[in-house]
């Protein structure tokens, strides 16, 4: 036997029809009341056909509500959405507050499955600017250079090193000196 | 999906092959970059389900450079399984023996520990010279960063450049240099 039906499915969130943008629509478009005539389970379901469901169907022209009326079975409602699911419920003893409650509930659904969100937010515009390669952003030179390149292998010098500077400091104080010739000799003549 | 969409999922998931010069560098640094090259941990697309690491070509790992007193005090152990089979073999004595394996154990060292690391290997190539084989070579799209840099030998220097380098004073004729 397979252990499927023991488990939360497991899914992404989406939004029928763009979240309601342009207009609304009640995703629901049948509800079914299975329940019995004499039974006192049924009792609430009873109550409620009798006091509330006149009004809520007023109320709701945008689907239908059938009521079938099943000897000695235990009372349960059915909802059909119009992404095809389809939601059972037992009212087994249920009272009438929490009838108009649970219907009302079903009412306002959108019909999405009952599921553990994988990721908790979706989009239908995954990424504008496309999706990623290693040779996205990568310099167009490559293409043209020849492996291994010494140029892209050195590593990245900041700051000049000892000898660099000791260098640069013997031809600074060269310098130095040969103005000092100069000016000396300037002075003698 | 469309051809095109299939194209850049081949393209997304495309194996690089990089190549690094081992030359002056400390194996056991370049390691660190390299075993994250193997593995993929450099791209976004990153998931350890995700089979989407790259191949690295190392070259001239007969001349990396051991820090400090490396060469003379890394032990490498071996033991053969039987009563007295172990060994230690010493840095110098191993890079003697095959240039290519101080290397490749400095990055088997930094994968991380499991069956994957077989697997992982595979994706790296090590040759001691600079000799690379040309079906290797022509796969190579990228080049990565020496982490030190190479410093020139006395070689290298032209009689003229030793000539004209700054001296705080000159050997007297007599001197007699060891």
């Amino acid at each position: 036997m397979s252990k499927t039906h023991l488990y939360l499915r497991t899914g992404f969130p989406r939004a029928p029809l763009a979240n309601g943008l342009g207009r609304y629509m009640c995703q629901v478009k049948r509800i079914t009341i299975k329940f019995c005539k004499s039974h006192g389970s049924s009792r609430g379901v009873r109550d409620f056909i009798e006091t509330d469901m006149i009004d809520f169907v007023k109320q709701n022209p945008e689907f239908v509500l059938y009521l079938k009326p099943r000897r000695h079975h235990s009372p349960h409602l059915i909802a059909e959405y119009l992404n095809g699911e389809k939601f059972h419920m037992s009212f087994h003893n249920f009272n009438r507050e929490e009838i108009s409650k649970w219907v009302n509930l079903m009412k306002t659904r959108a019909g999405a499955p009952i599921m553990a969100y994988r990721k908790l937010g979706h989009t239908d515009n995954p990424s504008i600017q496309g999706v990623w390669s290693p040779f996205a952003n990568q310099d167009t030179s490559l293409n043209v250079t020849s492996f291994p390149n010494e140029k892209l292998s050195r590593k990245f010098q900041t700051e000049p090193t000892a000898t660099e500077l000791l260098l640069e400091m013997f031809k600074k104080q060269q310098l130095e000196d040969s103005e000092a010739n100069e000016s000396k000799e300037e002075e003698s003549k | 999906m469309s051809a095109y969409e299939r194209v850049k999922q081949w393209n997304t998931f495309a194996r690089i092959w990089h190549i690094y010069d081992a030359k002056w560098q400390n194996p056991f640094d370049s390691a660190k970059v390299i075993s994250k090259h193997i593995q993929g941990l450099h791209k976004p697309i990153y998931h350890p389900l995700n089979n989407c690491g790259d191949h690295v070509i190392v070259f001239n790992s007969r001349h990396i450079a051991l820090p400090g007193y490396e060469w003379k005090k890394r032990a490498y152990f071996h033991h053969t399984g039987y009563p007295g089979g172990a060994s230690w073999t010493l840095a110098w004595q191993l890079h003697e023996i095959n240039p290519t394996l101080v290397m490749q154990k400095a990055v088997k060292w930094e994968l991380p520990r499991g069956l994957s690391k077989f697997g992982l290997m595979a994706r790296l190539h090590i040759f001691p010279d600079e000799e690379i084989p040309e079906e290797l070579l022509k796969n190579v799209t990228s080049q990565l960063r020496q982490l030190r840099p190479v410093p020139r030998t006395l070689d290298s220097y032209s009689d003229k450049e030793i000539e004209e380098f700054p001296k705080v004073m000159d050997y007297p004729n007599d001197y007699i240099l060891k």
